[in-house]
């Protein structure tokens, strides 16, 4: 059974995500919770926005 | 008044012997030959302006290079400034307008996050340094960096997300 994770701490494992490997029970934490939560799957794609938008501002010619 | 002559500074000649090594850090980040002698000038005449404070704490290779790293970050910031000017100034149009908008909200909220969230965000997502390697130049533990991190992306997100996010969402609505 995954642990219940709340939205606070489904943003961290998000976030952390870019830094590290997550646990395949974190992964699991994580998944189960995005699946039921609009607000946290909004701030996933919000968070691959910024890493990209940083990517273009290094490289922009 | 002018700064004294450097030659006149009897630690010239030892700064000036760390030049290569600097030089070869500068082009490591820059990848830009002559961006990277800029920054390294810079640094160098910056050390012998405050060379006063200069404790002998650490080495003094260590100590130029702390003075440069600023100095890279500056120009890095310094060049995304020019472009984004020299391109308002043609009048860019079309398509590459949002993109220009974004890029000035992006910088605008890069600026107004605190300096050390700033300076870790900015190595880390725009410059693409590897979170040890931050850890190491910040001397912070690498959980702190996550956090750091973590802050100043909360911190970016909720800034833009009336310039970026609020265009087109349409949750809720």
């Amino acid at each position: 059974v995954a642990d219940d994770v709340n939205c606070r701490e489904a943003s961290r494992l998000l976030s952390v995500a870019y830094e590290r490997k997550l646990s395949p029970r974190e992964l699991e934490a994580l998944q189960a919770h995005l699946d039921e939560c609009l607000m946290c799957r909004n701030f996933e794609s919000q968070l691959n926005f910024l890493h990209q938008a940083s990517e273009r501002f290094r490289t922009k010619d | 008044m002018p700064p004294p002559a450097p030659t006149t500074d009897p630690r010239f000649a030892e700064i000036e012997g760390h030049r290569p090594y600097l030089l070869r850090y500068a082009l490591a980040q820059l990848r830009d030959g002559q961006q990277a002698e800029e920054a390294v000038q810079e640094a160098l005449v910056a050390a012998l302006e405050s060379i006063g404070s200069f404790g002998g704490k650490s080495s003094l290779r260590t100590w130029l290079t702390s003075i440069l790293r600023f100095k890279v970050i500056d120009l890095q910031r310094r060049v995304v400034a020019e472009r984004v000017n020299v391109e308002f100034d043609e009048g860019a149009q079309s398509e590459d307008d949002d993109w220009l908008d974004d890029l000035i909200a992006f910088e605008r909220c890069l600026d107004r996050l605190p300096p050390a969230g700033g300076r870790v965000f900015f190595k880390r997502e725009v410059i693409g340094e590897d979170t040890e390697t931050i850890c190491k130049d910040e001397g912070i533990s690498s959980s702190n960096c996550w956090v750091i991190l973590h802050r100043s992306r909360i911190a970016l997100r909720a800034c833009l997300e009336k310039s970026w996010f609020g265009k087109d969402a349409d949750g809720g609505g």
